[in-house]
């Protein structure tokens, strides 16, 4: 076996050469973890929202809460089902009215689509995260909102103390800012069910009706019982599987943009590790050959230039993923396309995007030193005293 | 100019070494057009829409309607030639849900007075308005579908429920083509008096949002101040724009996406161009002796530099022609056609802009050059001394 050394210290003779082909790999890994991180932040934020033993009932049909409606006798119907919990002998279930509104993005022209949730008191009952970092609770029955913690400081009025319009005079104002342990509900404005209701003008309608089960194995009871009535015209799904199907979409959408621009940029930093790989080998035909005449066999000698080539992209896989790991803190606001409305996420770096694009760098120095590597393996003993 | 050909005949001392570089240079070219035709075609419906249409919605949210009467009074408004109205309902088809398309309820008598680049046969247009469940539909989307007219398709709505025993049922009465390039070729429109009579009283009567042509393009600013103050007083108040802003305040919504694909296309041009860099780097390298001959011979150093500049520029031009002359048919015939295809909603328009050619084009010479400045910098660096003594 020739010495690892050997290839290490051949490294550093050629260190500028070696050192572009490494910011090459670098850059390619750089965008592929970013991309895989930001798809896997939005998948945390949403998956993180939804909890098995809660249901959700939607207008069949409508995939999101903001385009679903369903009348307000029909909350009492859906909550009363079996398989719903009881706390202090009430049905833990509440009917919610979700909609948007057109805020200025701060730092961007144009407009963009704000959730607000309708949150009645009996919400309480579902036990959701959340806890009031800024100001104060929003006094019930009264305009105030409080706002996702995400959302403070981006978009025009949501900020403490500062108010946006539901509609003409009728201004709400931002007095607290909570956070609900990295859920999508961080990125959404919570105002007082009724208000919003009489405000928008949709009196007697919900977009929703959320219930919290026994417990998760309750839920085929649940569904069967509510979607019985075929005209009523409703689904009921978990929320996680909710949550999975809202972040499906985008998240898709980015890992598909981001692989095929990783292919891309992959095959230019591929050329560049050949182009120095080569360069190697053309350099060190009198090396190869006194290797050869030593009695290392052609295997080893192809088995040491590939090797070579992959300490060349795992060190720029290595630099890669620290740089996507770096800005893995940046927060990003862009729209949901499947709930219409804009979700603030922060990079997630997982193990498995790094994992892939690390692999992804080892294919890059396999693929591209691969061919160099075996023209290395061809040089003969002969080729060491001619040169 | 012999300096030129000179430099460039370098280039062939490693003809498999420069292969390589030239066709990275093709990648990344083909690679940046791909990604710059996607921010082109994302805002394209936004930059070329009409000057002399404007958009009138809720001011408050774009997912609640105005009422329908708002309509006659925008009509009315000194300047304004012809409005209609549409409701977005949301539509898919229940045997194919992944296919991806808009549909509108629409005015039937006045949607083409104001969409004047969606080309609807006279005799189906007829057809279309004296049959209240007929439908227009975009030949992209009817090819697509098999669609064909007379043919009977039941649409489900995320938005407006129909219970299963009268589900929404369209006759397809027309197809319009496009005759601007903003156009999605992939809309269903249908009647908004066969929506209205089936949605629950509370919904009834309500226009999604109002599109209105003005006589004089000039004015449409103060048109749509005029129509938004008209209503200012009511509970509802409006938002009016021109297309074009319209348009663009939506990508508001994507500017995240929008300013990531603008840097990894940059991205993809530093790979290139250390790629670049790298083999003019070796090139000069391997032949420091030649240039401490040149040297010798009373070169000047300039003139060494201007070789290894000449020698990568080369390179960057005649990979970046090549990768421009690629792109064309990959792109338009190739992706382009499919993302109109499938996601003209999104792509109405997949195509490379002239300007995108030419700013590739110019990148490639200008990074091609930065590409060669330390190499070069380097060769005027050295010792002739030095460099005839050293042998590789």
């Amino acid at each position: 076996m020739i010495p690892l050394k050997y290839n290490i210290r051949s490294l550093w003779v050629r260190k500028t050469s070696n050192l572009l082909a490494v910011f090459g790999v670098a850059l390619v890994v750089f965008v592929l973890a970013t991309a895989l991180m930001l798809s896997a932040g939005i998948k945390k934020t949403l998956g993180a929202t939804g909890h098995d033993d809660v249901a959700i009932v939607i207008r069949k049909g409508s995939e999101a809460e903001l385009a679903s409606s369903i009348e307000d006798p029909t909350v009492g119907l859906v909550t009363s089902q079996p398989g719903v919990a009881q706390v202090n002998g009430r049905a833990a279930g509440v009917g919610e009215t979700v909609l948007v509104v057109a805020l200025e993005k701060n730092g961007a022209a144009g407009f963009t689509n704000i959730q607000v949730r309708g949150v009645a008191p009996e919400a309480t009952l579902l036990s959701r995260p959340f806890t009031i970092i800024k100001g104060r609770s929003a006094k019930p029955g009264s305009d105030e909102v409080v706002i996702g913690k995400r959302l403070e400081g981006r978009f025009r009025g949501l900020e403490l103390g500062k108010s946006f319009d539901m509609r003409r005079n009728r201004p709400a104002t931002v007095v607290g800012v909570f956070s609900a342990q990295g859920t999508s509900y961080e990125s959404e404005v919570w105002a007082d069910a009724e208000t919003l209701r009489s405000a928008f003008g949709r009196p007697g309608l919900v977009s929703s009706i959320r219930v919290r089960l026994n417990s998760a194995s309750a839920f085929e009871g649940f569904r069967a019982a509510v979607e019985q009535d075929k005209r009523m015209g409703l689904e009921a799904i978990t929320e996680r599987k909710y949550y999975d199907r809202l972040s499906e979409g985008t998240s898709l959408f980015i890992t598909v943009l981001g692989s095929v621009i990783a292919v891309f940029c992959s095959l230019g930093a591929m050329i560049g590790a050949m182009i120095t790989m080569y360069g190697a080998v053309s350099n060190r035909v009198r090396e190869i050959g006194t290797l050869r005449a030593l009695g290392f066999p052609r295997v080893q000698v192809l088995a040491s230039f590939v090797i070579e080539s992959l300490i060349l992209s795992a060190a720029g896989g290595v630099l890669g993923c620290l740089g996507a790991v770096a800005i893995g803190s940046v927060e990003i606001s862009m729209m949901n396309f499947a709930s219409w409305s804009e979700v603030v996420f922060r990079l997630d770096p997982t193990p498995q995007a790094l994992g892939i694009a690390l692999v992804s760098a080892g294919f890059m120095g396999l693929l591209g030193g691969l061919l160099p590597a075996l023209r290395a393996a061809r040089v003969t003993a002969l080729a060491a005293m001619r040169g | 100019m012999n300096t030129l050909v000179l430099s460039a005949r370098n280039l062939s001392r490693n003809r498999f070494r420069t292969g390589l570089t030239v066709l990275g240079v093709v990648v990344a070219m083909l690679a940046f057009l791909a990604l710059r035709t996607v921010i082109y075609s994302w805002t394209v419906a936004a930059e070329v829409a009409p000057k002399d249409r404007l958009v009138t919605r809720n001011k408050v949210t774009f997912i609640m309607p105005l009422p329908k009467h708002y309509v006659e009074r925008v009509k009315q408004t000194p300047g304004v030639k012809a409005t209609t109205f549409a409701n977005w309902f949301g539509g898919r088809d229940p045997n194919n849900e992944r296919e991806m398309f808009s549909t509108l309820a629409v005015d039937t008598n006045t949607i083409f007075e104001v969409y004047t680049e969606m080309k609807v046969p006279e005799e189906q247009l007829a057809t279309w308005k004296q049959d209240r469940t007929g439908a227009i539909v975009g030949d992209v989307i009817a090819k697509k579908m098999g669609w064909k007219l007379g043919d009977k398709v039941t649409l489900i709505s995320g938005i407006y429920f129909a219970p299963p025993d009268s589900p929404w049922t369209f006759t397809i009465r027309g197809i319009y083509a496009a005759t601007a390039r903003s156009v999605d070729r992939s809309t269903f429109m249908f009647h908004w008096n066969y929506l209205n009579d089936r949605v629950p009283e509370i919904a009834r009567d309500q226009a999604g949002w109002l599109i209105s042509r003005v006589t004089d393009p000039s004015q449409t600013a103060n048109i749509s101040q005029a129509i938004d103050r008209m209503f200012d007083d009511r509970d509802i108040q409006t938002a009016s724009q021109d297309e074009r802003s319209f348009n663009a305040s939506f990508l508001a919504s994507f500017s995240a996406v929008l300013k990531a694909i603008d840097i990894v296309s940059i991205v993809i041009l530093c790979i290139m161009m250390l790629v670049l860099g790298n083999t003019i780097a070796m090139g000069v390298r391997e032949r420091t002796n030649e240039y401490g001959v040149l040297r010798a011979l009373g070169f000047s150093r300039n003139y060494l530099a201007t070789l290894v500049v000449g020698e990568s520029v080369s390179a960057g031009i005649v990979g970046g022609v090549a990768g421009v002359a690629l792109a064309y048919p990959l792109i338009e015939n190739g992706i382009g056609r499919w993302l109109e295809e499938n996601m003209g909603m999104y792509f109405p328009f997949f195509r490379i802009a002239p300007g995108t050619a030419l700013l590739a084009l110019a990148f490639a010479v200008t990074l091609s050059a930065v590409a060669a400045l330390i190499p070069a910098w380097r060769v005027t660096q050295l010792d002739v001394i030095d460099a005839l003594r050293r042998v590789e």
